[in-house]
């Protein structure tokens, strides 16, 4: 004989709304619940540590391109110094080339007359805004242009070349004008070497 | 939904069998909850708590009327419970019974509750609860009676004293139900067992004899004993010389009864005695249960 012990016979009175446990299954429902909740609360964690660490690395990018700014500010500044210096200079060395004396193409002219020649004018200007460039104005008694063309060749042996020239012959007497300008043979040189 | 109904299913409790669900076992309707279980007697009251782990507390005895220990020390009791639940065993003012042919239609025991005429015929008496245990092998069971008014008013005097009352049962009932599980296992009738089952309830006594397998002779008295063993052994007494030669002693009671034992044996001479019985063996039996 087998006897199962089973439950015990209640006697107590019962309760007749009671309700039957809900199934197992449905347990997932809650443990999702609370699953979903920490999840949230690590991505929201994950997400707000993330935040942080972008904040920081902006405010880092931030600061890191305004001292950037800051250098190339003043590295124009120093430029526009450097240039400033550069532009001073390149005009002082300019002043400097242009402001060569001019004695010594005065002689070279005075000695270009032939026997048979004399000045009866000669005018040197030196242009304000542009001292590099001399306005020269010769009037001379000759009797041909030959006069003229040694003239001319001794002051390009003076490494002046003559820009615009005009010449006038009447009564006995040639006019002539040009703009002289100093040529450096060694910055010529350069420049072929160059090309 | 009601926010209710909401809050069961987050922290699980809908998952679980409602408190005085009679269906469930204790352990499943409170998994984490200190309850109490009394014991009720003539003029006696036991209590015993249960921790929120299952484990059964010391047993505490006083012997007055329940309804005035219950007024003075519900508060102390109380304090054993978190939400008052408590489960009872009648001890006193029932019946056990050795019936047969009763009906065993499919679900007979379940409809004792709704329908106990139909299956105790004419035994069947107004006012009454019953419970069955049918013997497998042959056509007799044991009937277990309780008077519904004397239930109602056990369940009134603890719900006014602040108690919830989770379980009504019958300890010696509920005793005798385990002995005949631990010593009647193999299906069929080809090992019969026999035997004489002793069962001792604070105060009550219950006595099978179970001979080959066939129930012979069921006698059952309440509030027979306080300290002394002699009522017991008065008892049952008469039973020895009904009493097949070869048949032994089954001895289960709801705490382990120091000298019972050698009393039974002096009363039973030659006879092999078998004490199944354990401390707080009832507690743990209607915790599992």
């Amino acid at each position: 004989m087998q006897i199962t012990e089973r439950k015990i016979d209640d006697f107590k009175s019962d309760r007749k709304d009671i309700a039957p446990p809900l199934p197992v299954v449905l347990r997932l429902v809650p443990l999702l619940f609370y699953c979903s909740i920490a999840v949230a609360v690590i991505l929201s964690s994950v997400f707000a540590i993330q935040f942080q660490m972008a904040v920081q690395k902006r405010d880092s990018h931030k600061a890191s391109t305004d001292s950037l700014s800051s250098q190339t500010q003043d590295a124009r500044n120093e430029r526009a110094a450097l240039e400033s210096q550069i532009k001073k200079a390149t005009d002082t060395q300019s002043w400097v080339a242009s402001s060569r004396p001019l004695q010594p193409l005065l002689v070279e002219i005075t000695r270009s007359m032939g026997p048979r020649s004399s000045i009866v004018d000669l005018r040197l200007d030196r242009e304000t805004d542009n001292p590099s460039q001399i306005k020269m104005g010769l009037r001379m008694n000759a009797d041909s242009t030959k006069q003229l063309d040694l003239t001319v060749e001794k002051i390009a042996g003076l490494n002046y070349r003559a820009f615009s020239p005009t010449q006038t012959l009447g009564r006995g007497e040639l006019d002539y004008k040009a703009t002289l300008v100093h040529q450096d043979p060694l910055r010529q040189q350069n420049e072929e070497a160059q090309q | 939904m009601k926010s209710i109904d909401l809050k069961s299913i987050l922290n699980f409790s809908a998952f679980r069998p409602e408190p005085d669900d009679p269906s469930a076992s204790w352990k499943k309707r409170f998994p984490a909850e200190k309850t109490v279980f009394f014991g009720l007697g003539r003029g006696v009251l036991t209590w015993r708590g249960i921790s929120r782990s299952g484990n059964p507390g010391d047993l505490e005895i006083v012997r007055a009327e329940p309804k005035e220990i219950l007024s003075q020390s519900a508060e102390h009791i109380k304090s054993l419970t978190e939400q008052g639940w408590c489960a009872i065993s009648l001890n006193t003012r029932y019946v056990i019974s050795l019936e047969t042919n009763l009906s065993r239609r499919t679900g007979s025991e379940e409809m004792l509750k709704t329908n106990a005429r139909g299956v105790l015929g004419g035994r069947y008496e107004r006012g009454k609860r019953y419970a069955l245990t049918h013997n497998p092998e042959t056509n007799s069971s044991i009937l277990l009676t309780f008077d519904e008014d004397q239930t109602r008013k056990t369940e009134a005097l603890f719900s006014e004293a602040g108690f919830r009352v989770g379980r009504v049962c019958c300890g010696a009932y509920l005793l005798l139900k385990h002995a005949l599980a631990q010593t009647n296992t193999v299906k069929g009738s080809e090992q019969p067992v026999s035997t004489f089952y002793i069962v001792c309830c604070e105060g009550a006594v219950c006595a099978l004899v179970q001979d080959q397998d066939r129930w012979l002779e069921l006698r059952s008295r309440t509030d027979v004993y306080e300290e002394d063993f002699t009522p017991i052994t008065d008892l049952l007494a008469p039973f020895h010389s009904r009493l097949s030669p070869d048949i032994g002693i089954t001895l289960v009671c709801d705490e382990p009864m120091d000298g019972l034992e050698d009393r039974l044996a002096k009363v039973f001479p030659n006879r092999g005695i078998t004490d199944l019985s354990q401390p707080a063996l009832l507690a743990t039996l209607m915790i599992q249960n």
